[in-house]
């Protein structure tokens, strides 16, 4: 079963296209990130699945076959980016209140909130306003709030922004829970660190247009065989001596130099349909004595920045001169 | 494809309605507001009256007699009543007088016209020529002294000028004929009051409406709520949930109100007033149904007008703004209170308390009054009823589309979008 299923939706605000075209399947079970730049339209997507507004063009389907909306809501926790608190509402009355208006008995509700700020470590808190927390605090309130009906599908809107280390660690954990629970996260965020680290399937979006998505190990080890290999010469002979075989295009697309730290004297691109092997053959057949020759699995930072920056490249170039996306 | 749950508690505007319910009466605001709201109010209209009693009841006065014979009379007359009055020459030039005002020697002078008593006009001049009761015993008093120089220059003995004078017994009794009549100031002040007391209530709440709109919009938490939530459900349960405030604080004052008017013997006695002169319209039970009928439908006419704007602007200051062209048009019934006291049964009358605008401050008064008809009651009823429908209607798809937009205020054109969507 698919826990959400969006098939071509597009949405578009004045004359600025916010999201164009997007499909993309979330299979059940799994923590899906959606990560794109700011401005991307990761926001409009994930509120167009939650039906607060409506797409343009094309549909959306939740956990094998619901309607975004009522049909879904009792299923569904979403957690949005802007988000605040009744400031006035004592800790367990609002988390509370959050679950009776997702269909909870009183009761019920009551109990859960009870469970959720003790996970939360806020039980001390239980009997406060809102507005005594710290941000911290009520970010994490934010979350038992979206998450106290037990819903089978959590949708997060950059939940990190703004949490510090110790608490990114507690959400990371709470989502893991739920994914260990049986139920699908979706997320999305502009920090590749976090999304690395939980994810495995992602979904990149930007300037409102997919521009990959899969399961976050196939699409390393894919970008691994597009060949980048970090390369540290034995002394500055050896660098002489590699030069021409560096330089020849049947071989190399392009070198630079390795980042600081990284032990390495160069990293490139090998050409297209060029194994490692036969460029480290060409090495050594030209006497080079090589102290370090490495396959680089890119980081997910890494290969959002070449892959989105290819694609604004490549979409600049489709449209030239049509700045109105840009301006709003 | 999994099974839809069932809801286990209740519907999501149930609960909306019931937290901005508690929300509001647990504060002590609501507490102190809806016990002393009569007594400030009762005292709103009490002190000035009694603060003007113990105030100064007579005056310092100069007395410029050009007739040469009521000068001394009024002297007298004004001594027994407590004044402190004096003559002055008939020549003392009139700057002079008002120097001694000035100089706050004198309240003021009264100049006797030289054609009096016959004809002429008397004139006061003074500080206090603004205190209705002490120009009231003022006039009383030059009325007295000259009737009785007239009967003199009558030849009528004093005694039978005294009968002459004898004040005379008027009473009203407001009726539209079908009960004896009851005091008609009484009448006039209990249509006033329930008229005031809904104008105030759908004031305050329906304007509360607006503010917490705004606020849930500032602090970002609608989003939330709309995550959990409709927005239909959101801004029915918002008002439901301030409206059923407002019910209970309008049904404290009214049987406050009620027990007042019963009991109003035993009150005014306890303040040493006599109430005998004094028989209000009786209160019956369908009077206080007739004011919370119009009491719920004009909140919920002018909540939803409110809803709206609080959904349109980002801030409270701009709400601020924005309310005011609706705050204009609750003021017009208020000014448009005499035209329907004076002719409850008129024309003007019949017309405003069927505009749906302004029926719902204005007709329990009407009806207080007996002016309007039963089927005059039903229509506007009806009217108000179906204007508060379709307002709701026209708001909701307002709310649904502003409370999640921040920034610019819509158009007029963008309005008409809104609406279509």
């Amino acid at each position: 079963m698919l826990a959400v299923r969006v098939e071509g939706i597009s949405k578009r605000f004045g004359n600025h296209v916010a999201v164009d075209d997007v499909s993309f399947e979330v299979p059940e079970g799994v923590i899906y990130g959606v990560l794109g730049p700011n401005g991307a339209g990761k926001s409009t997507t994930l509120r167009m699945i939650n039906d607060i507004i409506a797409p343009d063009r094309g549909h959306v389907e939740l956990l094998g076959g619901l309607k975004p909306g009522a049909e879904a809501a009792p299923h569904v926790g979403f957690l949005p980016e802007e988000r605040g608190l009744y400031p006035k509402m004592r800790v367990l009355e609002m988390i509370a209140f959050m679950g009776e208006l997702r269909g909870l008995t009183g009761r019920d509700a009551r109990r859960r909130a009870e469970a959720w700020l003790e996970r939360l470590g806020l039980s001390q808190w239980r009997r406060n306003k809102v507005q005594d927390l710290s941000k911290g605090m009520q970010q994490k309130v934010q979350f038992a709030s979206a998450m106290i009906h037990e819903p089978e599908l959590i949708i997060l809107d950059e939940p990190w922004s703004g949490l510090d280390p110790i608490n990114a660690d507690v959400l990371r954990d709470v989502v893991r829970e739920q994914k260990a629970a049986g139920r699908t996260v979706l997320f999305s965020t502009h920090l590749m660190e976090q999304a690395e680290q939980i994810c495995e399937h992602i979904f990149i979006i930007a300037r409102g247009r997919k521009v990959l998505d899969g399961k976050l190990a196939d699409i390393r080890r894919a970008a691994a065989a597009e060949g980048r290999v970090a390369l540290a010469f034995g002394s500055p002979a050896d660098r002489e001596r590699a030069a021409p075989v560096l330089a020849d295009p049947a071989l190399c697309a392009a070198s630079r130099a390795a980042a600081p730290g990284d032990h390495a004297d160069l990293e490139l691109d090998l050409a297209a349909g060029v194994h490692a092997q036969r460029l480290l053959a060409a090495l050594v057949g030209a006497a080079v004595a090589v102290r370090r020759f490495e396959v680089v699995t890119p980081t997910l930072h890494q290969i959002f920045v070449d892959r989105v920056g290819r694609d604004a490249a490549a979409i600049a170039a489709r449209q030239p001169g049509d700045g109105a996306g840009e301006a709003a | 494809m999994i099974r839809p749950r069932q809801r286990a508690g209740l519907p999501d505007w149930l609960v909306i309605a019931r937290r901005e319910l508690l929300e509001r009466l647990r504060t002590p605001w609501f507490i102190i507001v809806t016990l002393l709201g009569p007594v400030l109010m009762t005292a709103l209209i009490v002190v000035p009256v009694v603060l003007g009693r113990v105030g100064d009841q007579t005056a310092r006065v100069q007395i410029v007699d050009h007739s040469g014979t009521l000068g001394e009379p009024l002297r007298l007359a004004l001594t027994a009543e407590k004044w402190r009055a004096e003559l002055v020459p008939p020549d003392t030039d009139e700057k002079e007088l008002r120097r001694r005002i000035a100089d706050d020697r004198i309240d003021g002078f009264l100049v006797v016209p030289a054609e009096a008593p016959a004809a002429g006009s008397f004139v006061y001049k003074g500080d206090n020529a603004s205190a209705e009761h002490i120009m009231r015993s003022l006039n009383r008093v030059i009325y007295g002294v000259v009737l009785s120089t007239r009967g003199a220059a009558l030849d009528l003995p004093e005694d039978k000028v005294k009968a002459l004078l004898a004040p005379v017994d008027f009473t009203t009794r407001h009726t539209t004929g079908e009960d004896e009549g009851s005091s008609g100031l009484a009448t006039f002040l209990v249509g006033y009051v329930v008229m005031f007391v809904l104008y105030l209530s759908i004031v305050l709440y329906a304007a509360n409406v607006l503010r917490s709109v705004v606020q849930e919009k500032t602090n970002r938490v609608v989003e939330i709520m709309v995550a959990a939530s409709k927005p239909r459900a959101l801004m029915l349960g918002k008002i439901l949930g301030v409206g059923g405030v407002g019910l209970i604080q309008v049904t404290v004052w009214a049987v406050m109100g009620v027990v007042t008017i019963n009991q109003r013997g035993a009150l005014l006695g306890m303040f040493g007033v006599d109430a005998g002169g004094w028989s209000v319209p009786p209160m019956h039970a369908i009077d206080v149904v007739v004011i919370l009928t119009y009491f719920l439908l004009g909140y919920f006419f002018y909540a939803a007008i409110f809803a709206a704007i609080g959904a349109m602007v980002s801030s409270e200051q701009e709400a601020q703004q924005a309310q005011t062209p609706v705050m204009m048009i609750l003021i017009i019934p208020m000014l448009c209170v005499q035209l329907v006291a004076n002719d409850p049964r008129g024309g003007v009358a019949e017309f405003l308390t069927q505009l749906p605008f302004s029926s719902a401050i204005l007709m329990p008064m009407r009806w207080s009054l007996g002016g309007a008809s039963t089927v005059s009651l039903v229509v506007s009823i009806a009217i108000l009823a179906g204007s508060t429908y379709v307002m709701a209607r026209l708001a909701a798809r307002i709310y649904r589309v502003g409370i999640l937009m921040y920034g610019k205020r819509p158009s007029l054109r963008e309005l008409a979008r809104w609406l279509r969507y």
